[in-house]
């Protein structure tokens, strides 16, 4: 909404912008990152949201009215942006203690303590990468912010990783910067969390856990490089709680989840990273944007026809506003995520199933009446095209969404089997599944390959 | 080890702005016989909203022209890098002289 005004200001067409009373923090700090800090904007006061027809009326008449008329007619004053420092500066010499407080106070910290940001720590960690520490890997919104090589080490320093972690951190930001992924989403208000996924050699020569409690803390390169996420978006990205970090609840930074190569080599199954363009046996990281996740205990059985439709029901389940990444803003981005543990998926292979099959297992099985899918993604989330019929017709949706007009057909919740991920960890001998509930276009799965190092064995042994 | 009371230089833990600041478009002196889109992300009733806002701005300037934000699409989702690439253009044929975009909520 405010990118569409800083498009037209820049064009020289002068803009309002609609803002509701709890995001004008937001709309002023995303402002400056795109370059127009004094952007005008008309308050709508309380939420739109739990108004009725009439105090929704007297809010725009008697309050976002004169704001969009002096939007639009008076120049909004000047607005000074204070210069950061650059970015090798020692911005301050002091304890432990004294730095961990300094980075608190100046929102560079996620309340946690960081190993402090010394030249020696960082270069360090410049010693696993052949890349220029100048190097650009993307601009970053909402802030605009040019994250480079030594940025990525930095934050890889204050959230206790390991040098050797720095060609996965570095392939990490440049999936951030993909445009696929959309980070400039990652303030929303729904507050999902990016899921990290590693494949390849490089999981086990690190040693990230790949089986029990894969997603719980406890092992240091899952731990910290998930640490890591999040003190980049917040210092290379500019997302910051109670300004451009707007996420209602919210939640902490996930683990990195390791895949279980070996279970998946044994099974014949691909992994997370091939299913998404990455070639077999590379090293590689994923990622993905959900807003929560369900365990589905004790999948037990010794057939597909005994597990799947458990598992089926447990990812339908995780389903409900998130269909409007069906059918809404951004048609056909949902992906939902579903990890089986090792014995699970053994015992779908000794029952035939392929991961293939059990995709479109999950497309045919994993549906709902018509009249409930149009509640999710109309009166319930308040979206203007509420018909199904009609998105099939403005060809924002495949015909299977509209087969015949009976409210009780069943239609599925995503456009293609494929669409449905699929992967392997945890502990291998317990029958469980965890299903993600995934944000579409706001956090689309990305893989980036990481790049090694020229000398990388030499380098892991001596570090070792 | 590090002493605890070891003195550390600690180094800008931020990556660098890279946005150029610019001006903000020149202002209107009236909105009477000017042409106002409407720009949309298909939230949090914006439809309502526009038909509110447009119906006061009229009473007020009964000269006012408004674009519907039907002829833009959704400013969010899928479709919002080629709706805002074709926005400068598009606004320049439809003789655009003001914004008014929603919703941010």
């Amino acid at each position: 909404m405010l990118r569409a005004s800083a498009v037209a200001e820049k064009a020289g067409v002068p803009s309002s912008s609609l803002v509701c009373e709890g995001f004008l923090g937001q709309a002023g700090t995303t402002s400056v990152g795109l370059g127009l800090p004094n952007l005008p904007v008309a308050l709508v006061p309380g939420h739109v949201g739990t108004q009725g027809s009439e105090e929704l009326a007297e809010n725009i008449l008697k309050v976002t009215l004169d704001d969009v008329v002096e939007n639009l007619t008076v120049a909004p004053g000047a607005v000074a942006i204070a210069e950061d420092p650059a970015p090798r500066d020692v911005v301050f010499s002091g304890t432990i203690d004294e730095i961990n407080r300094l980075f608190i106070e100046n929102e560079w910290s996620d309340g946690l303590p960081i190993i402090p940001p010394t030249t020696e720590r960082v270069e360090a960690f410049l010693g696993f990468t052949d890349r220029d520490p100048n190097e650009v890997l993307g601009i970053l919104l909402p802030d605009s912010r040019a994250a480079t090589v030594w940025s990525v080490a930095v934050n890889g320093v204050m959230a206790g990783c390991r040098p050797e972690y720095m060609p996965i951190l570095i392939a990490l930001i440049e999936a951030m910067a993909d445009p696929d992924y959309g980070v400039e989403h990652s303030g929303n208000t729904p507050g999902g969390e990016t899921l990290i996924t590693i494949n390849g050699p490089i999981a086990k020569q690190l040693r990230f856990n790949d089986e029990q409690g894969v997603l719980r803390d406890g092992f240091q390169p899952n731990t910290s490089v998930g640490r890591f996420w999040r003190l980049a978006l917040r210092n290379l990205a500019g997302f910051l709680l109670h300004k451009n970090d707007k996420c209602t609840f919210g939640n902490t930074w996930r683990v990195v989840m390791a895949e279980n190569e070996p279970v998946l080599d044994a099974l014949g199954w691909t992994t997370l990273a091939e299913d998404l363009g990455v070639s077999k046996g590379s090293n590689a990281v994923s990622i993905s944007r959900y807003t929560g996740s369900s365990l589905i205990a004790s999948a037990s059985g010794d057939t597909g026809d005994k597990i799947l439709p458990y598992i089926a029901d447990g990812v339908l389940k995780q389903n409900t506003w998130h269909l409007v990444f069906t059918i809404g803003p951004s048609p056909g981005t949902l992906r939902p995520l579903t990890i089986f543990s090792p014995i699970v998926a053994e015992t779908l292979v000794k029952d035939g199933w392929t991961k293939e099959s059990i995709q479109q297992y999950f497309f045919d099985h994993c549906r709902m009446p018509a009249w409930e899918f149009e509640r999710y993604i109309g009166e319930w989330t308040e979206h203007p095209i509420r018909d199904l019929q009609d998105q099939v017709n403005l060809r924002r949706a495949p015909e299977d969404f509209a087969e015949n007009d009976d409210p009780n057909r069943l239609v599925p919740i995503t456009f293609t089997p494929e669409d449905f991920m699929i992967g392997v960890s945890g502990d291998p001998l317990r029958n469980h599944a965890i299903t993600f509930a995934h944000n579409g276009l706001l956090g689309y799965p990305v893989a980036r390959e990481i790049e090694l190092p020229s000398d990388w064995d030499a380098k892991l042994k001596a570090a070792r | 080890m590090s002493n605890y009371q070891e003195i550390h230089d600690v180094v800008w833990p931020r990556a660098t702005r890279q946005m150029e600041l610019l001006e903000t478009a020149p202002r209107l002196d009236t909105l009477d016989g000017k042409t106002v889109c409407q720009l949309w992300d298909f939230l949090f009733r914006g439809d309502e909203v526009f038909d509110l806002l447009e119906g006061g701005l009229k009473e007020r300037y009964p000269g006012v022209n408004f674009i519907s934000w039907k002829e833009f699409g959704s400013t969010h989702g899928s479709d919002e890098r080629e709706i805002l690439a074709s926005l400068p253009a598009k606004m320049k044929s439809m003789g655009v002289d003001a914004v008014i975009s929603g919703m941010g909520c």
